[in-house]
């Protein structure tokens, strides 16, 4: 609304000068935990039990980088994250490509039947089935391993509800020219698709990816040892290694080691921005 | 039979164009078969041993279990009559995901208005305020743990500098669910703004325009156009993040573990301390089944709504 206004009128207008002090104000309040976790991370002990905090550390004490890792493993959960991580997303896409494919332009008998599936999927959601997923996982040996973080994330029914929604606004005359050509399902999707839906397949798959490195219920569940155990999991393991007393004294170790953990988040973001951002939402609205 | 015949003789050239084999069809069928696979093992199959699981006495401490017909039914109903642990869980999931939806809706509302400049300096601060989305919200929750710190945290020492005393955030019972619903919006609010500010530069300029010429304000130009044009987007923004707000556990678990004395014990922490914490299974399972058929009810509703809300063509 306001912009339509201002363009008309055209220029640094007060009411222009004062809404960017506004977002700015607002921009400062909501960007300050994320800024408070770089500068706590570089703070001395003796600045966290004080009564007047300061906004900039009095001297920085990169120190408290390598006492994260003589506190936890922080490289093993590093490594035990990105691997799960990077199963969800290369099982999710695997799977659930070509499924939705099939379900977008498949003729085979029972498809709508099928979609109904993955529809009724979606309402069943893992904080309900956690219990007895967790049973299952235990009757297989399961627990604290690999195999048995991977196994819930390897399918995603939002994904493949996604990608048929996409695939479907593809014209089926590309498709048509590429059975000519004589392309088969996996060439269809892999030549003719995928470069078609490239940017909504990206965003999608960032949004997998994110949600993996953010996951934090099941691993929770899951991990009982140093073998297994993921960065979320492991950086409220960081803070309870301390006595509810000391631990105030040591925030900044644990704001070093969140910071080490949400870094590459971060840059991706910036990285990825444009399609962190408006690819987010455009796949919201879809 | 020959008339059958002789109208699948003329259908099938036809067919042959655009139509496709059974070999296909079954290569189509190949493709979904590995995702629902895994779809009833990952979801449906555990959802119906939910059920068995309810009807026996198993506990985590014994490996043997038997079937106990309705008794954790029967303990249910009574904690849900006698006001108990149960009740409460709902009630606390219920006033925290009213409030959530409130500030995410309002405040992403009240962002998109203000950050609703097309310049350089805007992009890069709706970037800022859309970052908490990528923070895992267990660490997010850690920080807020340290920000809202009685002593020693930032929220507090402000609060004194304005001349107030240390509040005890977390400890006390409005509070902390306060603190919780801040802290979870924080998170999500940036994500509402971008959808909202989507939505409002598909709102045709003409409107506007041709309101300014009626002698409308800004004001009126709000009520009168943005809102009930952004109704569709307010509604899809409800449907969407309603039943995901009614799962919170990340925050609740590293904030206050569901207290002080259960005045954050959502739905989902109850859950996991009736598991993982008394070792009842099988109670946890018949408030995983109540809790199902809950987020079911609201989905309905939800959907229902959609369906008569109000859709302008924008």
């Amino acid at each position: 609304m306001n912009s339509a206004t201002l363009q008309i009128k055209k220029r640094l207008k007060p009411a222009a000068v004062i809404q960017t002090i506004a977002a700015v104000a607002i921009t400062v309040i909501i960007a300050f935990p994320v800024y408070w976790i770089f500068v706590t991370a570089l703070k001395g002990n003796e600045e966290m039990l004080v009564l007047y905090p300061t906004l900039w550390p009095a001297n920085f004490h990169w120190e408290n980088f390598p006492q994260v890792f003589e506190r936890i493993p922080l490289l093993r959960y590093f490594w035990n994250t990105i691997f799960v991580t990077a199963c969800h997303v290369v099982i999710q896409v695997a799977v659930g490509l070509p499924a939705a494919y099939a379900f977008a332009r498949g003729q085979f008998k029972g498809r709508d039947i099928w979609f109904l599936v993955v529809l009724g999927a979606m309402m069943i959601p893992h904080q309900v089935t956690f219990l007895p997923l967790y049973c299952i996982i235990a009757d297989l040996g399961w627990v604290d391993t690999y195999a048995g973080l991977i196994l819930p994330g390897t399918v995603s029914a939002y994904f493949i509800f996604m990608m048929r929604q996409n695939f479907r606004s593809v014209d089926q005359s590309y498709l048509d020219a590429g059975r000519v050509d004589g392309l088969g399902i996996l060439g269809t999707l892999w030549h003719i698709l995928l470069p078609m839906c490239r940017s909504s397949v990206v965003t999608v798959t960032l949004v997998s990816f994110i949600n993996g490195w953010n996951s934090y219920f099941w691993p929770k569940i899951l991990c009982q040892s140093d073998r297994s155990r993921l960065l979320t999991v492991g950086l409220v393991r960081l803070k309870e290694s301390w006595s509810d007393t000391s631990m105030y004294m040591h925030y900044n170790v644990i704001f070093a080691g969140l910071l080490l953990s949400i870094l590459p988040v971060i840059i991706l973001f910036f990285a990825n921005q444009k399609h962190m951002m408006t690819g987010y939402s455009k796949a919201a609205m879809k | 039979m020959p008339q059958e015949l002789k109208n699948r003789s003329a259908v099938k050239p036809l067919k042959r164009r655009n139509g496709k084999n059974d070999r296909e069809k079954r290569y189509e069928f190949l493709c979904i078969l590995p995702a629902i696979t895994l779809l009833i093992i990952t979801n449906y199959y555990p959802l119906a041993d939910l059920f068995r699981i309810s009807f026996t006495n198993w506990n985590l401490l014994n490996a043997d279990y038997k079937y106990v017909g309705l008794k954790n039914w029967a303990w249910l109903w009574k904690d849900l009559l006698g006001g108990g642990r149960v009740l409460n869980a709902f009630g606390v999931t219920f006033v925290y995901t009213i409030g959530h939806m409130l500030l995410l809706i309002a405040g992403g509302l009240l962002l998109a208005l203000l950050f609703n400049r097309m310049t350089r300096t805007f992009s890069i601060l709706r970037a800022l305020v859309f970052m908490p989305k990528y923070i895992a919200a267990s660490s997010a929750a850690i920080v807020f743990l340290w920000l809202f710190n009685t002593e020693y945290g930032y929220v507090n020492f402000i609060v004194r500098q304005l001349g107030g005393e240390n509040i005890g955030w977390l400890s006390n019972k409005t509070l902390a669910m306060v603190t919780l619903i801040l802290v979870t919006s924080w998170h999500g609010v940036g994500y509402d703004m971008m959808i909202y500010l989507s939505a409002m530069r598909g709102i045709s300029k003409e409107y506007y325009e041709a309101a300014m010429i009626d002698g409308a304000g800004r004001t009126a130009c709000f009520f009168r156009i943005t809102l009930p044009l952004l109704a569709p987007t307010t509604v899809f923004l409800m449907v969407t993040q309603f039943i995901g707000s009614m799962k919170v556990f990340q925050s609740v678990d590293v904030l206050t573990g569901g207290g002080p004395s259960g005045a954050t014990d959502v739905i989902v922490n109850n859950i996991y301390q009736l598991a993982f914490k008394d070792y009842r299974i099988d109670r946890a399972a018949v408030v995983s089944i109540l809790f199902f058929i809950v987020l079911l009810v609201f989905t309905r509703l939800t959907v229902k709504w959609t369906d008569r809300s109000v859709n302008y063509d924008a």
